[in-house]
């Protein structure tokens, strides 16, 4: 007893308090900036060298539904116009709004509907779908759990059967085997629900938008609610972007 | 034997690799196996040409591989089954059969790996069933109750004991394999990252010294000193995350969460070194992209402090719980001779008593010259299986703090050549949780035509399996956490 007492004290007081204005380390790859800079000419090495084909150019924009954070952009850009920042705040109720050009400074989420808010304001649990997830993204997600992100005191939980869930959060790119298994436990889940997608593989098949081994249609036919870009998302990112759709503090 | 012998890392040429015969090709292997090699390979060298397979056997005692290969005739691609007498070939053969249409003969337990619904020997493949009064069937996933992997588990229980459990896995084929021959170099390292995200370091790691040895690039010791680090780091936070499930899964909440916050701490240490809290982005051809600097050193040393005074009260209290070792000791024993049999591997393999470490036995980068040492405990149970993470823990840190403080200088990167014309490569690493190899072969051209990748969960989930029989059902979790496998670097 005296030594479970001891390790309590041990472990201080690591929660993160205040998760809109935490700070991340300044090598953190999280929202892309894109200056307001002319391109050489002609060059399109972004375009080339994106491993996932997130960027277009003449404006530059970077998808992040598409974007794997990798640095490879940025190192490739003669001119500077591409450097990622260590800006967290990235997730969003639309697609649209994933793709960042010149002046793009935050990414916002639009407020759910009323109706949402009040059913799932207060609790809302979640039922998560690996569907080819590669454990990035399941990893991020328990750290949601974890002493320094708590994401319980917000009402959030993660639950282990779809019929207690309000909605389902899916993880990589649905793989032709997890695509019936993702249908059914959709179906399981009681009216009203809602769905996150996690991570570039499930926003848009990330690196795996290549594979033939991947089966997407779910996502074609049912509305998705919230995005969650990165690869993996930083626990912030997903804390952030549910508290700003629940309009939370 | 009749065979190519080579070293981990070590390029050849694929003209060099004698092609048997069907019968000098199956005695030659066996041969190999009753000398004690352990295979990790069994599949064409050109994927294209289905009816020419090697194999490729290791020999933990003279740290060589042994690569034999068979020509086939094209219109009977088949051979007499080694898994009778060596289990460990078992699903080697399996992955065979169902990737290039091979029927090896007598085999013991012909299932899929990865494709669902696959007719095997002509008809659809069952279940093994326990029949009896009062047996019964637990049938479970691929959805878990947890933020987890999928895969099917199926129990065979009388009463509370089970009696055997059939892991079904597949659910996360996304194709590594096939689309690591038609992407380009950009898209290679990104993909090697995503083969399991709980061993990016390991994998990539794996993949970029396979293309280093193909393109013959000297790597700086300044960048292999920081990817052994980096690769410690990864061990380390893996492990506390392992041994934090455990803790959870018998109760010790106090421990489990202490455990959690020291994983912050070091995957925190990494994203400061390269900006992702897994490893993402650290690893290119030719070296590595982030360098240790006075800011960043003093950072990661500080949280590593930390991490070592906590991390052995945190153990002290675990591994003196009687509640916790109750449950841990000769729970889910799995022993060194079947251990053997079947080819464990990694940190399961050690926690039954076999002595190996790819680090030790197949030395590669720093390992080379800054050795670690091998750990082993002899009981295979639960407890083995956690009490070794605690030691690799304290033994990952030593290396670590030793490093770094240490620090050759020197360029971090190399620049990179093109890939030698029909040669060949194995690259073993030992991630967290065991052996991880890559192989590749490249045609006239130098393009790579095949790319093989064995994770150790690949070995080790029949590990599992047998680890369950005659154990409670309620111990699963537990024992499942104590294997700590990965669904996706199976399913590939």
């Amino acid at each position: 007893m005296i030594d479970a007492i001891k390790l309590r004290i041990l472990q201080g007081d690591p929660i993160i308090h205040d998760v809109r204005n935490a700070s991340l380390p300044k090598l953190f790859r999280g929202l892309p900036v894109i200056e307001n800079k002319s391109c050489a000419n002609e060059c399109s090495r972004c375009v080339e060298i994106c491993p996932t084909n997130a960027i277009s150019i003449n404006p530059v924009k970077i998808d992040l539904g598409l974007c794997v954070f990798c640095p490879l952009c940025e190192e490739a850009c003669p001119g500077k116009v591409i450097h990622f920042t260590n800006e967290y705040k990235i997730a969003s109720d639309s697609r649209e709004s994933l793709i960042v050009t010149n002046g793009t400074n935050t990414i916002s989420v639009e407020k759910a509907s009323e109706k949402i808010r009040s059913y799932f304001g207060r609790s809302l649990k979640l039922r998560q779908i690996s569907a080819g997830g590669c454990n990035g993204c399941e990893l991020e997600l328990n750290a949601l759990s974890n002493v320094n992100f708590d994401i319980g005191r917000y009402g959030i939980e993660f639950v282990a059967s779809p019929r207690h869930a309000d909605g389902i959060v899916i993880t990589g790119p649905i793989t032709q085997n997890m695509a019936k298994a993702t249908e059914i436990c959709y179906d399981a889940v009681p009216y009203p629900k809602i769905i996150i997608l996690i991570g570039t593989c499930a926003i848009s098949g990330g690196i795996f938008q290549y594979s033939e081994e991947t089966q997407r249609k779910f996502l074609e036919e049912n509305k998705i609610d919230l995005f969650i870009p990165g690869c993996p998302p930083h626990p912030l990112t997903f804390i952030h972007g549910l508290l700003d759709w629940l309009d939370k503090k | 034997m009749i065979s190519l012998q080579v070293q981990n890392n070590q390029p050849f040429r694929i003209d060099e690799i004698p092609f048997l015969n069907k019968s000098d090709f199956v005695d030659s292997v066996s041969e190999g196996l009753s000398n004690g090699f352990r295979m990790i390979g069994l599949f064409p060298a050109d994927k294209n040409v289905t009816h020419k397979i090697i194999s490729l056997l290791i020999d933990p005692d003279f740290s060589s591989i042994h690569i034999t290969g068979g020509e086939f005739p094209k219109d009977k691609l088949e051979f007499e089954s080694f898994a009778n007498q060596y289990p460990q070939t078992n699903y080697f053969e399996c992955e065979l059969a169902e990737n290039y249409g091979y029927e090896p003969i007598g085999h013991p337990w012909l299932r899929p790996v990865r494709k669902q619904n696959i007719i095997l020997g002509n008809k659809p493949y069952q279940f093994y069933k326990l029949e009896g009064d009062e047996v019964h069937e637990v049938a479970v996933g691929p959805i878990h109750a947890g933020v987890i992997e999928p895969g099917h588990f199926r129990f065979q229980c009388h009463g509370e004991l089970v009696y055997h459990l059939e892991i079904n896995l597949g659910y996360q084929h996304r194709g590594v394999e096939a689309m690591m021959l038609d992407t380009k170099n950009n898209q290679r390292v990104v993909l090697s990252e995503s083969i399991t995200g709980d061993t990016v370091i390991g994998h990539t790691y794996a993949h970029c010294s396979v293309i280093e040895s193909l393109t013959d690039t000297q790597i700086s010791l300044r960048a292999q000193v920081i990817r052994s680090v980096a690769e410690e780091f990864e061990r380390i936070a893996m492990h506390l995350s392992g041994l934090g499930g455990v803790a959870n899964d018998v109760g010790l909440a106090i421990v489990s969460s202490s455990y959690g916050r020291l994983r912050t701490l070091v995957i925190n240490s990494l994203a400061l070194l390269c900006g992702s809290r897994f490893g993402r982005g650290l690893f290119i051809y030719g070296g590595v992209r982030f360098d240790f600097n006075d800011e960043n050193v003093k950072q990661i040393i500080s949280n590593l402090e930390i991490v070592r005074k906590d991390v052995s009260a945190i153990n002290k209290f675990l591994f003196s719980s009687t509640g916790a070792l109750t449950r841990f000791e000769n729970t889910g024993i799995v022993n060194k001779d079947i251990a053997q049999q079947i080819g464990l591997v990694g940190m399961a393999a050690r926690s039954s008593g076999i002595e190996t470490d790819a680090r030790i036995n197949y030395p590669y980068g720093a390992y080379r010259y800054f050795p670690v040492s091998l750990i082993t405990l002899p009981s295979g149970d639960v407890f083995a299986r956690a009490r070794l993470r605690a030691l690799e823990i304290d033994e990952s840190l030593r290396f670590i703090f030793e490093q770094m403080e240490n620090l050759s200088d020197g360029e971090i990167k190399s620049d990179v050549g093109s890939a030698n014309p029909r040669s060949g490569i194995v690259s073993i690493v030992e991630g967290w949780r065991g052996e991880i190899v890559h192989i590749a072969f490249t045609d006239s051209e130098g393009k790579i035509i095949q790319y093989k990748i064995k994770d150790p969960s690949f070995n080790n989930w029949y590990g599992l399996s047998l680890a369950l029989r005659k154990t409670a059902i309620s111990d699963f979790p537990l024992c499942n956490k104590s294997f700590d496998l990965s669904y996706a670097g199976h399913d590939l």
